[in-house]
């Protein structure tokens, strides 16, 4: 990853933990000194390297892993506020990005019963619950939304 | 990657979508994975785990064989 490209990374990763949202590809331009050409190449090569997913066909920020922009079944909450993980892996990878304590809400797909993930002080707290990975990993990247 | 009541709602939810079993993990497994992912998802000097690497935070967890393989096998000598 170049520089440039690394600062528009740390750019969007702040403004989606202090704003809730991630930055359009106007705001990170604004905020960078970037014309808007610019800051939407860094995007699409942010995208192409896996570092962030841009929704398709656009230059719209769907995840920052752990972070996502639409709503999930994995509803987090941090010490700096709450957010949407991807997945349980991006769930409980949000609050150990954010602090040392959170909780994920989410629900058995099976039967829709709720699951609560809380972690304390870097410790999670036992829950009754096993965690399924559908797709080998050498394959996460074919369908990322899926996987 | 979603969380389960148990064994028997993976192995349910799996046949009524038509899918094969995964791999399955741990809540502890799968804590101690994404704090070693993402601890550090935030610094600015941070960069993608290279497969070796990842492979090898996969493998101190227990999670090993073809499912957690990210590297193409190398080619056999002679």
């Amino acid at each position: 990853m170049t520089e440039p490209d690394q600062a528009v990374r740390v750019h969007i990763y702040e403004r989606f933990v202090e704003d809730g949202r991630p930055p359009t590809v106007a705001e990170t331009a604004a905020a960078l000194g970037l014309d808007e050409t610019e800051a939407a190449s860094a995007y699409r090569r942010l995208d192409e390297a896996h570092v962030i997913v841009l929704a398709p066909g656009t230059t719209d920020i769907w995840m920052a892993a752990p972070l996502s922009a639409a709503p999930t079944p994995f509803r987090v909450e941090t010490e700096r506020g709450w957010f949407y993980g991807n997945c349980i892996w991006d769930g409980l990878g949000t609050i150990s990005m954010l602090g040392l304590s959170g909780r994920v809400d989410t629900a058995c797909p099976d039967c829709r019963e709720p699951l609560v993930f809380t972690v304390r002080d870097r410790e999670l707290e036992p829950v009754d619950a096993v965690v399924h990975y559908a797709v080998p990993a050498a394959r996460w990247w074919d369908d990322i939304g899926f996987s | 990657m979603l969380a389960f009541r148990s064994e028997e709602h993976v192995k349910r939810w799996c046949e009524s979508k038509g899918l094969d079993r995964g791999a399955l993990l741990t809540p502890e497994q799968q804590w101690y994975l994404a704090d070693a992912w993402y601890r550090e998802r935030l610094a600015p000097d941070w960069r993608r785990w290279t497969p070796a690497e990842a492979e090898a935070i996969f493998a101190g967890l227990g999670l090993v064989g073809d499912f957690w393989r990210l590297r193409k096998p190398g080619r056999k000598p002679g």
